[in-house]
Parts: C-alpha cells; structure tokens; sequence
C-alpha cells in the first residue's frame, strides 16, 4: 500500500508516498533545525518506482535523480500525522497541540511530460492499482492540469520571453482574463496545503507560498509544455554553430525556435534579447490596457417598441444600447452618457477614475468600430450612447457581429427569444402520421412501413404553402409574427414549400427515432414534432412517457410475486421488447432487476414461442442467476455455459435450444463467441452492464455482434451519469440511434463535458431517456413498496484452487470419519467444518500464509464489485465474518482495492478504541466500509449509519445473525436495510443451509447449540453435506 | 569612384548588396507596401520626390533584409543598411516636429469627435484625422520636402536614395502595426498624445478628473499576485479531504478562428524571422486546441 503524494516546488512537480509501515531502518536521528528527521512513513525510492510501474506508465522514471526533500507536516509533539488511518493511527489529540515541522521525504522530480501523463492517468481515480492510493493532493494537480487543458484549447495564451538566472526563456503564457482569473482564485482555494507544502533546504519556517502563486505557476508549467510539445515539429531545424549553441540569423528566429524546444532556451546576446523582452511588452500592452480595466464594454440590442399587428411586420427601430459592466459585479451595468456625463457616484461604483473610465471607453469603442461599422459611424458624434439598427441590421447583429464582439472580449446581450435555445422561432416542420390498419398491435414491429405528410409552422401558427410564398416576397431575416420575432431564412422557406410539395414514408423505428430528436427530415428543417393517431400514437406517447404504459399481468409459471414496482418494471420491459427495442433497467441494487428480468423471459418464453435467452454476467454471478432461476422460474430450464466441460460447436447449439437460458460470462462471451453467433437468441441479457461500457473491449465488441429479438443491459451503477460511458450500452442495445462513436463524441460528448451544453444534455436525456429505467432505493414510490429489512442469499462461485482445496480437507475428514469415535470424532467435525468455511473464504485464510489475496475467492471478488457499487451510490456497509483472521484479510484487501480507510473491529480491540471507531463510522464523512468480526461486533453497537450488511461467512444460526444484522438496523435507521448473506454454491455452506430451511425442527435444534447439532449426523449424512456439488467449481 | 564607374560600364550599373542574414524583412512580399491608407499615405510622399529606380531599389532591399537596424526616436529615424560595401551605411531620416501650441490647438480639434480618440486608442489612425489637422492649419503626414530630412552615409548622389527608401519602406509598414509612430515622429509619445486627447476631452466633458499618464504594466495581466500564505496545520485541513473538483473556467470550445489573442495584437514589430509570425502561431494555436481540449476531458486519447 502507498499513497502517493505530489508537491509543487520551483516549477517542478515532485512525487513522493507514504506507505504504513516504517522503512527499515526508517527512523534516523538528526537534530532538528539542522536536518530534519525522516518522516517514519516516507515510501522511499524503490516503492515509488514499483508504484509508477504498477500505475502502467509508459514513461521510464530515472531513478538517479531521486532526490531527499523536506515536507512539512502536522505534528503533535514528535510525531507527524500521517494522510489517513490507511497509513497509520493518528497520534492522540490530547498529547500536545499541532503544529507544522519539518521531515524528510524522498522524491521524484517529474519532467513535464511524465507529470502529464501521470495526471493523466489519475482523472477520477482513487486508486492507478490495487495497493496504489491517489492522494488528495496528487488527485488536486490532475484537476488543475485539466484546467491547464482548458486554457490551451481555448487558446488563452501568448508567447513570451522571461528572464531566469541564467540567461532568457522562451515560455508560453497563459493570459489570465476576466473570467479564468477569477477561476484560478476559486480553484487555489481548494488547494490542500500539502501540495505546496515541500521546502528546499531552509528550515526556519515552513513555506509560504500563497496557494494562488502556486497554482499559477503550475498552470503555467502545463500550458506551456502542452503548447511547446506541440510545437515540437521545431519550425526549422536550428543552425548549429560551434558545439552547442545553435545560431540563428535574427534573434526573432532564435526566440521561435526556443518556443518549440525542449527547454526553451534562447540563443543570443543579452542585450539584444533584452531589447525583444521589450519589444514583447509593447507588443501585448493592449491587451494589458483591456485586462486591467475594472470595467468592460457592454453591447445590448434592444428590440423596436412593440405594436400588435395581423400581419408579418418586417418594419421597426432597433437600438444597440452601450454599456459599461463592473468586471466583479457582472449586474453592475451603466450606460455609457454617464461616463460622458462624468457622473461620479456611479462611476465611482465601477471602480475607476473617470479619466482611465473615459480612455477605456473610447479605446473599447475604437476597437469596436473595427469589427461593427454601426459603432463607428456612431463613433462621429462627441458622446455616441448606442446607434440604430433596421431588422436587417438586427438581423446581422444577432448572427454575426454579437458573435464577433464576444470573441474579442465585449459583453453583447441580446433578447432572451434568441439567446435562449429552442425559443428562436424558425420554421418548424411537423410529421402527421396516419396509421395503418392493423388492429391490434401484435402484428406490428419497427420495420413495419408508415405514411406521413409534412406540415409546416412559424411559431404557433401553421403555415399554408401560400403564407409562406408571401413570407418568400417579403425577403426580410426577422419577421414580428403575432408580437413574437422569429428568424426566417430564404432557404428554409423553400425548403419548407419543397416539402410540403411531397408525400413521405418510413419504418415506424424511423418515427420513433424521429420523435425523440434523433434524426432531421432531409432538409435540414428542425423537426418540432412527430404526430401520429391510432396505435402509432399510442406507441409514440408512452416512449415519450407522456402516457403511462400498460401494467401487464405477472406470466402464468412464474413463481413468486412482484412488488408494485417490479411489475412496472417489467411492464416496461415487456413493451420495449414487443417493439425490439433494447431496454437499460438500471435499478439501485437490490431492487429486483434479477426477477423483473426473469419474469420478462418467462413471459416471452411462453408467448413468443421457445427460443432461448443468452444471459451474460460476470462469473461472480453465475450461480446466483441459476439459483434464481430455479426459484422464480421453475419451468424454464437453465443451461450454464461455463467451466471446462463445457460443449461447443453444434452441440452447444442444439444443447442450448434446449433450454430456454443460457448463462455464460464475459470472459466467455469472447472465448465463445464464435458459438454464441451462430445463434439467433430470443434476447441477449447483459447484467452488470458497466462491463461493455468502454466500447472498444472485446467483451463490448462480442456483446453489439450477437443476434438477438431483443436486448436488456442491467446495471445498477447510475449509467446516465457519464456521458462517455452512455454511447457503448446503448449501442448494444439500440445499434445507432446515437450515431456512430465519433457522431456521438462530436454532438453529445464534448458539448456536454466540455462546454456544458444544456441544449445538447436534454436532447441525450430525450433520446436514451426511453429505453433507461432506473428507480433509487429512495425514491417515494419505491420505499412504499419495500419493506424495512430486505435479506437475500448471494450465492458465489468457487474457484479451481478452492474447489481442490476444499476436495483435500474432505477426503482428509473421510479418513478419519472411519476410524474415530466419541470426542474425536466430533472433534474432528467440527474442524473440518471451521477449515471448509475458511476455504470458502479464501484460499489464504484457510492456508494462513499471507500469499496473495486477489483473483483466488469466489466470495471476495463478488464483494469487491458489489462494494464498488454500493461506493459509487455512497451507501456505507457493515461486513460480518466469524473469523478475525478473514477480517484482517478483508480490511486489507477492500483498503487496497478501492483506496479508502476500511474499519475493522475485532476481539482485541481494546474498549475506549471500539467507541472511536464506532464514532468515526458514524460520522457524515467516515469510511464507507466496517468489517466486523461476528463476536466481538455481533451485540451492542449502534451502527445506523450503513444500510448494507454482508454475512461473508455463515454461523446458520439465525439468532446470531440477526443481532448482527440489527447493528444497522436500529433505532435511528430512516432507510431499508439489505442484508446480503454470502453463500458458495454447492458447498456445505449451500447444504447446510437447505437443510435449515427444509427442516423446521432442524432450525430450531441450531438456535439452541450453534453448530453442535452436525456431529449428531450420520457418517454417510455427513459425507453428503460436505463433498462438493460438481456445479461448485466456477473455474474463475 | 561614382566618375569612374560611370564611365568604365559606359552606363550606370547598380552594384550588387552583400548578403545579410537576419536582416528586419519586410512583411509584404510582393505588390504594394503598407495596408492600411496612413502607412500608403506615408509611402505616397516618398514616392512623390521622383527618385525613379531607386524606389524599386529599396524596395528590394527592404524584403531582402538589407535592412539591419531601424530606430525611431522624437522626429529622427536611424537605421543601419548593408549595402555593396563591407561597412553599412548609416541612414538618418528626420522628421519635422510641431510645437507644443499646435499640439494643443489640434487636441481641441480632435475632441470633437469621439471617433478621433477612440480609433487612436484602438491601435488605428482615424480615417479623416487629415481633417482635424487641417482645421487647424496643420498637416500629420510631412507632405513638402521641407518636412522631411534625408541623409546616407553611402556614395549615390541622389537624395533619398535605395537605402533610404528601403528605410522608408519598412517604417511605413511599421506604420500598419502602429499608428502612434507618427505621431511620435511629429514630436509626441503615446502616453502624451492620450492623456492630451483624453484630458482634453474629460475637461469638455466637465469632470476634470485625473488623466492617466502611464499605461498600465503588461505585468498585470497576470492574475492578481498575492501574498504570503500560511499551511494550516489542521491534519484534515492539511491533506485535504476527499472531494470530486470540477476546473470550473470558462465552457471549453475549440474557437473557429484560431490564434485569436496574437492576431488581436497584430504583427510583431520589425518581425525579422525566416517565416510569418502570425503564420507560424497560426499553425500551432490550431494543432494545440485539440490536445488541450482531450486533457481538460481526461481522455486518455483514443479515438
């Protein structure tokens, strides 16, 4: 485990960790003030290069230049407080007060480039590997290098010359205007203090770098390595002259070629570089003029007084009003006579004496009048306030020169029915479908063909083909229709007369697609809305969710009953899969997506004719699908495509036309997925579907190449949350309704992420928002339906190593079943049993040999993903197993896994410790996760903090594990409970517990004497419980 | 030596300039100099003194980067040209100043329009400012020979000759950039003129405010510098805690027209680089957008 830390120190990026235990040897003695100890948790040179490697840069880090830093850290007395209890405990408050000391640490210097690419890598992560932790402040710079990112796409920059000790650099310079100013204030404020924490060799006093320089500079370093390495394509090889020096002909030349070099060094004499620094400045000093103005100019189009007429009115008086805005105070707005006028308390409150107020003005007004010929006409008068503009010029205003006078740096505000998207007005074009007549709407799919005209209206009001002829006469942009102004275009008109000229026909998809924004008529005319009677209306309106769809009956053999919602679910999932169209049923786990799913292909099952189902989930779960299966669907039977037995070829094929599920995995689905092809299933079911988001996987590949009626992707991560992630799902499930993948990027992607298009996010929400169901443990319709404590049985795999290891302990119990008798019989029960559980666990607990931990335990991976969920909402979980042992594993495994502080409470936690960490877990921001160990956690805590409980291991004493459970479950708790109770599949663990539930008086006889109860069996019964089911074997 | 060569050719034949390297290179490579009509009005009058071939002369020698050094002071240009001999000769250009009165008398001409100041402040010559001047009996631009001293340490006898038209060339595309150059030959700094015009105006305009004299540092627009900082010392305070941070900023898009910043600031003064300034910027503002725009996303770069 190490927690990699990066501070910013004279222009370099230094990397440095902590990791829990001291270094051997760690701890050396200096006095302070000369040399500063070695901070005990300091990872040292070795773990950072093992973490960089692990972290799968491609960079090679040159470990020589590996250098001892001093950092200064909170420290209590002699002790420095470590990042969070990941590393170490903190010392104890009371001890002394905290102040900062100095400590040494080592550190790796990034290059520039290395830095980046590490940033890189960190963007949302909490961990680069298993055991490798981004720290806070490492996590902060990848935030700040996003910043960076934004500034050089932007372009906010601009070559410069500075001056360094040795000599002059070539630099590019972010300019740091208005807005981005005031952002990288905002920014510096979030700045944890250990970033800029490191020192050089001066230990007086810690640094004091304010967190604005810092940043500033660091942004700095970032544009102008980003620019630079783009550049690098030199723009000419540099002249050499001598052995190092190149020579260039002017010094121009000199300082161009600096700009694209690695260092960007200038070559020439000092004097005459001086002079360019110079020339520099007075080539950038208007921009320094604009930028330090307390205030900027303001354009604002004011429409002509409003008259009501019947007709379209080209005619009227606009108004271009000028401005002057307070740059801090956006809402500060005043018109510029009064800067003429010399009116002092209102200019006073723009901050500027009205002499620098008046050479702005002008020198705003000038630059103006460069770009919009109406400000310079104005421009002859001695004081202009605005100038006057026909439609015509509005018009031109609107579309052209506000967008001009906006990118040299003016305000421009313009009417809201313009600015604000979707309310221009235009043209709008209207599809009337008519529907066939097909009675019901069994007959019907997608593909089925559809007639409907076009219609076409300027605001409200439908146009006929004569009205628009007239508007073609007019010849005016801006047409004031019934006292709204609407934009019309030549081109657009006649395009619209074209149209309606036309009859046209599509697939009802094409509607569908149409009616959620996805596609425009051929014409390039907005399409407004999609209006159909009869069952394609019907259709239309509930993919819209405009009307509720149908609830339908619960399918004859599915056994069990749905709660409220469910059935809503799979209503919902039944009426996308009549039409074909692919369905994301994103329930909070433990909602149920398993049984609405079951009951959807019960249904189809029985209706659609027997075809089978492909279900592909990861191996964890293979078993629970079975084990569902069996419960909820009786009557369907279930083929598991796994394991080496597994058959190929045609006789997979006609094997799997046996059943009516197939349940395969990811890892399969690519091995396999030339059988799996060969198939035309009736639905293809991918569950934990966030294993094809990343599109380019081969598992996301496989998954969008099989043939199926139908498609459902279940997930219970919030899927609509990133839009990157959106485009794969849902291309496997609707193959291009969001375009192609660089479609997708181009119109969705980058203008939601990046320039946070409103207009752009609600047209991805209109178009996927159809086919995305998903309901939160919280929401109010579904609380109503749940009950308070929700408990289900996981049931997980075994793996190859487990399932042999578990073999080895029963035949050794086999053995000695024979021989002995009376206590050692029982006795040796009794331990087999124990071992058997801990090879459920986990090979490791059962071998006790510290050997590694991920990959070898059914159980624990299945935690892990199901942890990873429950983090991604923000539930917090308790974790029970009997054994302290396994809990030690956990908390480690869990820490290194996701990154964050794990809690562990086990027997010999001493009393006054077990209050804090009851206390820290119970805290808003306390760690998500608490592993406790059945004995020592099982009574008297109050844990209400978590609304998950895993049983990991089982006690099969309901009693026990009640009170357990109840830790979460108390007084205090305002949430469900889910209570998840891990059991291996075809393991004693499995038996045992079908034993209980079969056998009333069996469940009673366990209440009273815990697992005693086993060694009353019988030889052969014995043997019957613990040997392994063949189906155990995962084969993970 | 002018005799001899007259008469050993038989007929004047120019000598050919020794190569310089890194010469100020004239921006405009063919056609005419000067873009904008105060820079041509400049060239007009030196085209108007009828120096015949000299002038396409100095043209060459103007894009050839024969032109060494160029500087410009209160009515005197000096420049430095590499001719055919292996000393340069030194060009001196003087211009005729106005008096502090006529300065006075032509600020309360411009005063009356705000388009005079406000196109001045812009970077550009008002387009009728010729009237402004000559509403007061003045002229901007030298038009007689009287305005204009001309002087070449090299041996043509003609006045101007091909060094100082070369000279004259690139100041009049200097022009283009900077239309206070001449002012400044005419014997007024920009911060002067400003505060004149400016003063001028804010006196008519009754508040008789403060007139700034100094244009503010380029220094400043760098964000607001700040002052030391202590760390705090609070642990949780000191690591920071966990939280998703968004970069905040401006909305990130790739802008149309690239290179908007330098080409706001126009041309660099007297560019003496092998390839177009704005050009060469051109191309890597345009190459660098996309790159930015990935790392602000964390896109690890696939397509």
């Amino acid at each position: 485990m190490i927690v990699l830390h990066a501070g910013f120190l004279e222009d370099w990026l230094l990397l440095w960790g902590e990791r829990p235990v001291a270094a051997e040897g760690g701890e050396s003695r200096g006095l302070r003030n000369t040399t500063p100890r070695h901070y005990v948790h300091d990872a040292g040179a070795a773990a950072l290069m093992e973490a960089l490697q692990g972290a799968r840069v491609a960079f090679k880090p040159a470990a020589r230049h590996i250098q001892e830093l001093t950092v200064w850290l909170p420290t209590r007395g002699e002790h420095p407080v470590p990042s969070s209890g990941l590393i170490g405990e903190e010392p104890p408050e009371w001890a002394t007060e905290t102040t900062l000391a100095p400590w040494s640490i080592t550190a790796y210097p990034l290059l520039p480039g290395e830095a980046v690419e590490l940033l890189c890598l960190c963007v949302g992560k909490r961990t680069l590997a298993s055991g490798v932790v981004v720290g806070q402040d490492l996590g902060y710079w990848t935030t700040a290098l996003r910043f960076a990112g934004s500034l050089v796409a932007r372009q906010q920059y601009l070559p410069g010359l500075t001056r360094e000790e040795d000599g002059y650099r070539a630099r590019w310079e972010p300019i740091w205007d208005g807005g981005d100013g005031e952002a990288l204030t905002a920014l510096a404020r979030l700045m944890p203090p250990v970033a800029r924490a490191l020192a050089g060799p001066d230990l007086t006093a810690p640094p004091s770098i304010s967190a604005v320089s810092c940043l500033r500079r660091f942004v700095a370093s970032a544009v102008d390595h980003l620019v630079r390495s783009t550049a690098r394509r030199p723009l000419r090889r540099a002249p050499m002259a001598g052995k190092r020096q190149p020579a260039f002909v002017s010094v121009h030349d000199a300082w161009m070629y600096a700009l694209s070099s690695p260092d960007g060094t200038v070559y020439g004499e000092l004097e005459e570089l001086a002079r360019l620094a110079a020339q520099i400045d007075e080539w950038r000093r208007p921009l320094a003029v604009s930028a330090t103005s307390p205030v900027r100019l303001c354009f604002r189009l004011e429409e002509p007084e409003k008259q009501v007429a019947p007709v379209p009115q080209p005619e009227g008086v606009w108004f271009v009003h000028y401005l002057l805005q307070a740059r801090d105070d956006p809402s500060l707005l005043i018109p510029v006579q009064q800067v003429w006028k010399g009116g002092r308390k209102r200019i006073t409150a723009l901050g500027g004496d009205t002499a620098r107020l008046g050479e702005y003005l002008l020198a705003a007004l000038g630059q103006a009048a460069g770009i919009c010929p109406h400000v310079e006409a104005s421009l002859k008068g001695a004081r202009p306030a605005g100038h006057e503009l026909d439609t015509r010029g509005a018009h031109e205003f609107l579309t052209e020169k506000a967008m001009l006078l906006e990118q040299a740096g003016f305000g421009v505000m313009l009417p809201s029915w313009w600015t604000k998207k979707g309310t221009k007005g235009g043209l709008e074009v209207r599809a009337r479908v008519k529907s066939p007549d097909i009675r019901a709407s069994e007959g019907l799919t997608l593909e089925t063909l559809v007639q409907f005209n076009w219609e076409v209206a300027l605001g409200d009001a439908e146009l006929t083909k004569e009205e628009l002829e007239t508007l073609a006469r007019l010849k005016e942009p801006l047409v004031r229709l019934r006292g709204r102004w609407v934009e019309v275009n030549a081109e657009e008109i006649r395009a619209a007369i074209a149209l309606l000229e036309k009859r046209a026909s599509g697939t009802v998809r094409d509607l569908v697609r149409m009616t959620l924004g996805g596609v425009r008529p051929e014409s390039g005319l907005k399409l407004s809305a999609v209006k159909a009677d009869g069952w394609i209306g019907q259709l239309l309106e509930r993919l819209e969710g405009a009307v509720a769809f149908e609830e339908i009956a619960i399918p004859e053999g599915f056994a069990g009953t749905l709660r409220p919602y469910q059935v809503r679910g799979y209503s919902w999932l039944s009426f996308l899969r009549r039409l074909g169209l692919g369905a994301c049923l994103a329930d909070d786990m433990g909602l149920g997506k398993t049984v609405q799913t079951l009951a959807l292909i019960q249904r189809d099952w029985e209706r659609n004719g027997r075809r089978p189902v492909l279900l592909v989930c990861p191996t964890s779960v293979i078993h629970n699908w079975r084990k569902e299966a069996t419960r909820f669907t009786p009557r369907l039977p279930v083929l598991v495509h796994h394991g080496i037995g597994r058959s190929k070829g045609t006789e997979f094929t006609r094997a799997a036309h046996g059943h009516a599920v197939v349940v395969s995995s990811y890892a399969l689905l690519q091995r396999d997925l030339a059988h799996l092809q060969g198939l035309a299933w009736a639905g293809v079911v991918v569950d934990e579907a966030q294993n094809i988001k990343n599109p380019e996987t081969k598992q996301a590949r496989a998954a969008r190449a099989l043939k199926a009626d139908y498609r459902v992707a279940l997930t219970g991560t919030p899927v609509e949350n990133n839009v990157g992630d959106l485009w794969s799902i849902m291309d496997f499930l609707n193959p291009g309704f969001l375009g192609s993948r660089a479609e997708f990027k181009r119109t969705f992607l980058v203008p939601i992420q990046a320039a946070r298009d409103p207009e752009a996010a609600a047209r991805l929400k209109r178009l996927t928002g159809p086919f995305l169901l998903r309901r939160l443990k919280t929401d109010k319709a579904i609380i109503a339906d749940l009950p308070e404590k929700m408990e289900m049985k996981t049931f997980c795999p075994l793996t190859r190593e487990q399932a042999s290891l578990y073999a080895a302990v029963v035949r050794d119990l086999e053995g000695m079943l024979e021989s002995a008798a009376g206590i050692r019989r029982k006795g040796a029960i009794l331990a087999t049993l124990s071992k058997l559980k801990q090879v459920c666990n986990h090979p490791a607990h059962f071998l006790g040999d510290n050997s590694a931990i991920p990959g070898r335990s059914g159980k624990l991976t299945r935690l892990t993903e199901m942890l990873e969920e429950i983090m991604e909402v923000g539930d917090r979980a308790l974790v029970f197993t009997q054994f302290a042992e396994m809990g030690k594993i956990l908390q480690g495994y869990i820490q290194e896994t996701f990154g964050r502080e794990i809690l562990f409470l086990h027997g010999a936690v001493p009393q006054h410790q077990r209050e804090r960490l009851v206390e820290r877990f119970q805290r808003e921001d306390g760690p998500p996760v608490f592993v406790l160990s059945l004995k020592a956690g099982g009574t008297g805590l109050n844990l209400t903090r978590a609304n998950r409980v895993f049983h990991f291991d089982r006690w099969w004493n309901p009693a026990v594990e009640n009170q357990a459970t109840d830790r979460a479950f108390r007084i205090g708790q305002r949430r469900n409970v889910q209570v998840h109770k891990f059991v291996c599949a075809g393991t004693l663990e499995e038996k045992i517990d079908e034993m209980i539930a079969r056998k009333q008086e069996l469940a009673e006889k366990v209440v009273g004497t815990g697992e005693g109860w086993l060694t009353e069996l019988s030889n052969k019964e014995i043997s019957e419980i613990f040997t392994l089911r063949e189906e155990a074997i995962g084969g993970i | 030596m002018r005799f001899w060569d007259y008469y050993r050719g038989g007929f004047y034949q120019p000598s050919q300039p020794r190569q310089v390297k890194g010469g100020i290179k004239a921006q405009t490579r063919q056609g005419a100099f000067a873009k904008s009509w105060w820079a041509k009005r400049w060239i007009a009058v030196l085209e108007s003194f009828n120096i015949g071939a000299r002038l396409g002369r100095g043209k060459r020698y103007a894009r050839e980067g024969q032109v060494v050094a160029i500087e410009i002071e209160k009515g005197l240009i000096t420049a430095v040209v590499q001719g055919s001999r292996a000393e340069p000769y030194r060009v001196e250009i003087g211009v005729r100043t106005l008096s502090g009165r006529d300065w006075k008398r032509l600020a309360e001409a411009l005063g009356k329009q705000a388009i005079f100041t406000a196109r001045l402040l812009a970077g550009e010559m008002p387009e009728n400012i010729e009237e402004a001047f000559q509403s007061v009996g003045l002229s901007l631009f030298p038009h007689r020979r009287a305005d204009l001293k001309t002087e070449c340490s090299c041996p043509d006898w003609s006045n101007p000759c091909k060094h100082i038209a070369a000279v004259y060339y690139l100041v009049g595309e200097e022009f283009d950039r900077d239309p206070f150059l001449m002012f400044k030959l005419r014997g007024m700094e920009r911060e002067q003129l400003v505060a004149l015009v400016s003063g001028q105006r804010s006196r008519k305009g009754g508040s008789g405010g403060r007139v700034a004299t100094r244009a503010p540092r380029v220094e400043s627009v760098e964000a607001p510098a700040s002052g030391p900082e202590l760390l705090a010392s609070e642990p949780r305070a000191f690591w920071g805690e966990p939280r998703g941070i968004d970069p905040g900023g401006a909305d990130v898009r790739i802008p149309a027209v690239s290179a908007a910043l330098p080409r706001r600031l126009g041309n660099f003064p007297f560019w003496r680089g092998e390839e177009g300034f704005l050009t060469s910027l051109e191309v890597i503002y345009r190459q660098a957008s996309p790159i930015g725009l990935r790392i602000f996303l964390g896109d690890s770069g696939e397509e």
